[in-house]
Order: C-alpha cells, then sequence, then structure tokens
C-alpha cells in the first residue's frame, strides 16, 4: 500500500511539475472557453432569445444562467476526458522515455504500477477539474446564476464520475501505447475531436440524425447529458417560476442535449448514471485483466 | 567468494535475430566484473534478462543462489542499476528522485534521511538537492543515478556504461567513490563500458560479440593471451635497432618493437645488455584485447 501511496504520489509531482504535459491537458478547455467569449456565448444567447414566445420579457440573468450553465457544462464534459488522457499519457511517456525500467527493477508489483497510474491520472484529473468547476461556479455567481447548492453538489458528483469514467477509458486505450509519437497522435486527436462528439462546440441536436445515433451509443453523450442537466436546471426551474410553459422548456431540454434519445426512447436520468457508470466499472475490469495478463517480453 | 550471478547457457532471440546465444558465466560476490562487447552485441539484454526485465527463452539465471523470473520482489532488492540514458524523473528535485526511489523499497521517515544523509556526503548532493534534474550537469546527473540505485543497499549494482561522455575528472571521481564502496560494503560490481582503461581494473572480464562469450579472464590473462607487449628504447641509433632483427617504429626519442610477451621482451634485453640502457616495457592494452578478440575497433560514444 505504502508503495502504491508513494509512486501514485510521484506521479501527480510529475504530471504538475511537468509544464508541457500539464499545458496540453488545459488546451482543450481554454480553447472552448476562447470560443465561448469570443463566439459561442453570442451564438447562444441568440437561439435562446429566438426560442422565448413573442412578448416574455426575458431578463439577463436567466439569459446568462442559461449561457453559463451551457459552458460550465460543456467545459467540465470536455475537461474531464481530455484532461484525464493527458495526464495518463504519463503512463505511455515513462514507456516512451524508459523511466517505467527504473520503476521496474524496484520492488513492485506490474499491477501496483498500473493502479498507481490509474488513481494519480484520477487524483490529478479532479484537481483540475475541480479547480475548473470553482472558477466555473465563481463565473457563474457574477453572471446570472440561479443555481442553488443541490445543483453544485450534484456537479461535483458528475465531475466525480465522468473523470473516473475519463480515468478508466484513457487508461484502456493508453495502455498498449509506448512511443512519442503515440503519445502525441491520441493527444491531439482527443483534444480535438472530443469537444465535437460530446457536444461542447455544438448541441449534438443540432448534428445529423445518423450522426445523432451514432454519437448515442458513446457512453461519455450520457455524462455531458448529465453535467446539462445539472448545470441548466436552476434555468429551467426559474423558466417555471416565470410561467413559461412546459413544452417550451421541454423543447430547451431536446435542443441542448439535456434529453437524448437512445433507440428510439430518452434516456432517464438515473439511466444516464447506470450507463456512464457501467462503462466505467467495465473498463476498469478491462484494465485490471490488462494489467494482469501483462507479459514479460 | 560464492558465486553471486551464475548465467547458464541462457539464449534470448528476438525473431530471428539471436541476442543472447547460449551465453555462460559466472560473477563472484564483491568482485568488480566488467562485461565488454560492441553495441549490439547482446550486453544490455543480458542486463535486462539478470534484473528480470527480460524473459529468458532457454538455460538459467541465477542471483544470489534465486532463479530470476521476474516476479521475486527480494531478488530485486539486491541489485541496483544505473542505466545507460539516465532514468530520473528530470521535473523533480535531486531530493525528490532519491525520496520516491527509496519508498519503493520501504525506506521512508527517518531510515531515508539517514540514508539520503550518507548518500549526500558521499556524492556531494547538499548543493544540487533542490535543483530540478533538467537543470544538472551531466556528471551530476550521473552522481545522483548512481546514488540513488545504491539507495536500497544492494549486494550487485549494475552500472551499464556509466561514463559514457562525463569528462575525465567527474568519472575518476565517480569510480573512486565506487571503488570505496566496493571495498568498504563488499558491494558486487557488474559493468559494461566502452572505456578499456576502465575495464582495466577489473577482477574478471567477459567479451561477448553476437550475444556468445568468445573471450573470457583476468585482464591480465587476456592482455597476455590477445595483446601483444611493447618495448620502447631510447637514445640509441637505428643502425644497432636493425641488428635486433626485430620489427621496430620510429617513435620520438627512440624506437617501438613489438614483441609477443614478457619473456621475448626480457630474453631481448638481457642478449643485448649494452643496448638497453633507457628502455621500457609496456603491457599490451585492453584496446588491443578487446581489438584482438573481437576484431571491431571500439568507438567513443
Amino acid at each position: 500500500m505504502n508503495k502504491l501511496i508513494s509512486l501514485t504520489k510521484r506521479n501527480i509531482k510529475v504530471y504538475f511539475s511537468d509544464k508541457k504535459m500539464f499545458f496540453t491537458s488545459l488546451i482543450t478547455p481554454i480553447i472552448l472557453l476562447v470560443l465561448y467569449v469570443t463566439f459561442l456565448s453570442g451564438v447562444f444567447k441568440d437561439s435562446f432569445i429566438n426560442a422565448f414566445p413573442e412578448g416574455f420579457k426575458y431578463t439577463d440573468k436567466l439569459l446568462n444562467s442559461l449561457v453559463g450553465g451551457q459552458l460550465i457544462s460543456s467545459l467540465l464534459a470536455v475537461s474531464c476526458i481530455t484532461v484525464a488522457f493527458t495526464s495518463n499519457l504519463l503512463m505511455v511517456q515513462d514507456k516512451a522515455e524508459k523511466t517505467i525500467k527504473d520503476i521496474n527493477i524496484t520492488p513492485i508489483s506490474k499491477f501496483t504500477i498500473g493502479l498507481s497510474y490509474f488513481v494519480s491520472t484520477f487524483i490529478s484529473t479532479f484537481i483540475v477539474n475541480f479547480t475548473v468547476t470553482i472558477v466555473c461556479f465563481i463565473y457563474a455567481h457574477f453572471f446570472g446564476t440561479y443555481m442553488n447548492i443541490n445543483d453544485m453538489l450534484n456537479i461535483v458528483l458528475d465531475l466525480l464520475l465522468l473523470t473516473l469514467f475519463g480515468t478508466s477509458l484513457s487508461s484502456v486505450i493508453n495502455f498498449n501505447l509506448s512511443t512519442q509519437g503515440q503519445v502525441s497522435a491520441v493527444g491531439t486527436i482527443i483534444s480535438a475531436g472530443y469537444g465535437f462528439i460530446c457536444g461542447a462546440y455544438m448541441p449534438i441536436s443540432s448534428f445529423g440524425k445518423g450522426l445523432q445515433k451514432v454519437i448515442s451509443f458513446l457512453p461519455g453523450t450520457y455524462g455531458t447529458s448529465l453535467l446539462r442537466n445539472h448545470a441548466l436546471s436552476s434555468s429551467f426551474r426559474e423558466m417555471r417560476n416565470q410561467h413559461l410553459p412546459e413544452e417550451l422548456i421541454d423543447g430547451f431540454k431536446k435542443a441542448f442535449d439535456c434529453k437524448i434519445k437512445l433507440l428510439n426512447n430518452y434516456v432517464s436520468i438515473n439511466s444516464m448514471y447506470l450507463i456512464v457508470t457501467g462503462f466505467t466499472l467495465l473498463f476498469i475490469v478491462i484494465f485490471i485483466f490488462m494489467n494482469k495478463h501483462k507479459k514479460r517480453s | 567468494m560464492n558465486n553471486i550471478i551464475k548465467i547458464d547457457k541462457v539464449s534470448k532471440s528476438y525473431g530471428s535475430l539471436k541476442a543472447v546465444n547460449n551465453l555462460s558465466f559466472l560473477v563472484k560476490e564483491g568482485e568488480f566484473f566488467s562485461f565488454l562487447g560492441i553495441n549490439g552485441a547482446g550486453k544490455s539484454t543480458t542486463i535486462n534478462m539478470i534484473c528480470g526485465e527480460l524473459s529468458k527463452d532457454f538455460g538459467s539465471i541465477e542471483v544470489c543462489g534465486e532463479e530470476v523470473d521476474g516476479n521475486n520482489t527480494s531478488l530485486k532488492e539486491k541489485i541496483g542499476v544505473v542505466f545507460q540514458d539516465s532514468l530520473l524523473d528530470k521535473s523533480l528535485s535531486v531530493y525528490d528522485n532519491l525520496k520516491i526511489k527509496a519508498s519503493l523499497y520501504n525506506i521512508t521517515g527517518k531510515d531515508f534521511l539517514d540514508r539520503y544523509e550518507e548518500l549526500s556526503k558521499l556524492f556531494n548532493l547538499k548543493e544540487i538537492e533542490k535543483q530540478p534534474i533538467s537543470k544538472l550537469s551531466g556528471g551530476q546527473r550521473r552522481r545522483v543515478d548512481i546514488a540513488r540505485a545504491i539507495i536500497h543497499n544492494p549486494s550487485i549494482l549494475i552500472l551499464d556504461e556509466p561514463t559514457t561522455g562525463l569528462d575525465p575528472g567527474t568519472r575518476k571521481s565517480i569510480w573512486k567513490v565506487l571503488n570505496n564502496l566496493r571495498k568498504e560494503k563488499n558491494l558486487t560490481i557488474f559493468l559494461t563500458t566502452h572505456y578499456m582503461e576502465e575495464a582495466a581494473d577489473s577482477d574478471y572480464i567477459v567479451i561477448l560479440d553476437k550475444g556468445t562469450t568468445i573471450a573470457e579472464g583476468t585482464p591480465l590473462e587476456l592482455k597476455n593471451k590477445y595483446a601483444s607487449d611493447t618495448v620502447y628504447i631510447y637514445n640509441v641509433d637505428e643502425e644497432n635497432i636493425k641488428k635486433l632483427d626485430k620489427s621496430y617504429k620510429k617513435v620520438r626519442d627512440g624506437f617501438k618493437i613489438i614483441v609477443k610477451d614478457l619473456k621475448e621482451a626480457t630474453d631481448l634485453i638481457i642478449k643485448n645488455k649494452d643496448l638497453f640502457k633507457d628502455y621500457e616495457v609496456i603491457k599490451g592494452k585492453m584496446d588491443d584485447v578487446f581489438l584482438n578478440a573481437t576484431g571491431y575497433e571500439l568507438e567513443d560514444e
């Protein structure tokens, strides 16, 4: 146990002290933030305004809480996965730079080494994402939000679940990588691609039907949707308080991926938890299996 | 002395390439053992098999009386390795690198502080302990590498080209520390190197080519077998040298005569006492041993 803790601490220290690795993991959230500030928030604001019924007097606070909720959920949905992938690339970097040889010659089992990468990725990713979440809450507080402590706790719970999901997924994918080229390729693909497929840049509902169907089979989609639901629920509550019709609120939910169809049925929040948790457990089992059955060359 | 490493008919292939081929040798406890060969001779593969990093295809590898299978953690506590490339965490400090490595051997708290203090004095680490590895010079890194490799007081220290690229001063200071450790702690040193003068101080040498032993013995045995001795004679006329009927070469202030061994040199000197007033006999060098045994020139990397 002490060795696991030591190696985990080492991995976390290396991740946070390796400026290149640390900043690479923040590229996607930063790009997203810049996109929102310069462009996306305006687009979302316009679409929210157009969706309100004629004559409805919306407040800036309601509008900002909707845009803020969209930003927070997008940012966290992306960074939970991309930060997990980049911090887990330490496992590959250690192989590429042969540092793993120096660890392997110590009296520590291969399984403990694998577990240390998993635990450290989870902790590093959670630290980064929790910091991002706090910044998001401060942003929401100043720009307008109706979020209460329950909404915030739900977001933190989603964050934990999605961080665990990102950690387990990246552990399985990164396990067999061993070169710097592969590190760069995976880092680039994940950073560039995940924002699109999780609906961070554009809601999934705006994609073509075929693509929507494919995305509905990806477990990460439900992680994003959980965050959307919890980041926007206070705004929907406020809309109800302002007596906006339920159909309109429902339309908002569909348009902003709070409601997602899987095989023509809307997936409930509990089912979303089940899907993400189930796949997380599956990836963890696969990762354990890979570690247990890794042969010496 | 007991055998601390026993390699018996070990083979290892990568596809069709035989990296190690029916290799056998012994290393005795407390010995300074050199394992020589050109790049690709199979040295690193053998080291990786001794450490349990690589599995062997055939044969047996025993370290401290135990068969190596990659899982015996007790064996790993007996071996320390300084790899060819420094494998320190470059973004972490010297102190952190040593602390982390020590903790993987369950050396923590006061035990670590005591051991750190000891190594810090031995390798002059105090002044650089807070610096990240990336900011250190090659020599400083090597000092940390070696300190880290022996943090758990191993019985065997494997050094894979430890002084490559270091200046002579640093090499000398590193060897001074290592020789002291050998004497004081009966540490067995297993060395691979490209510097033949380092290997010349060994107790025993094995020269490897294409995964197989091609020569082995003490430095003296190897020099006698593979290297010629040289007699330098000064302040004589070339006419007199010609009369000796030996092949010779003109050098500054004198001549260089190659002889088979010390016996031939002695006979030559006794027969020509009047001529040999100012002379020296130089034993063959390890460079010559390596060249004659393998047929390859050594590259300084």
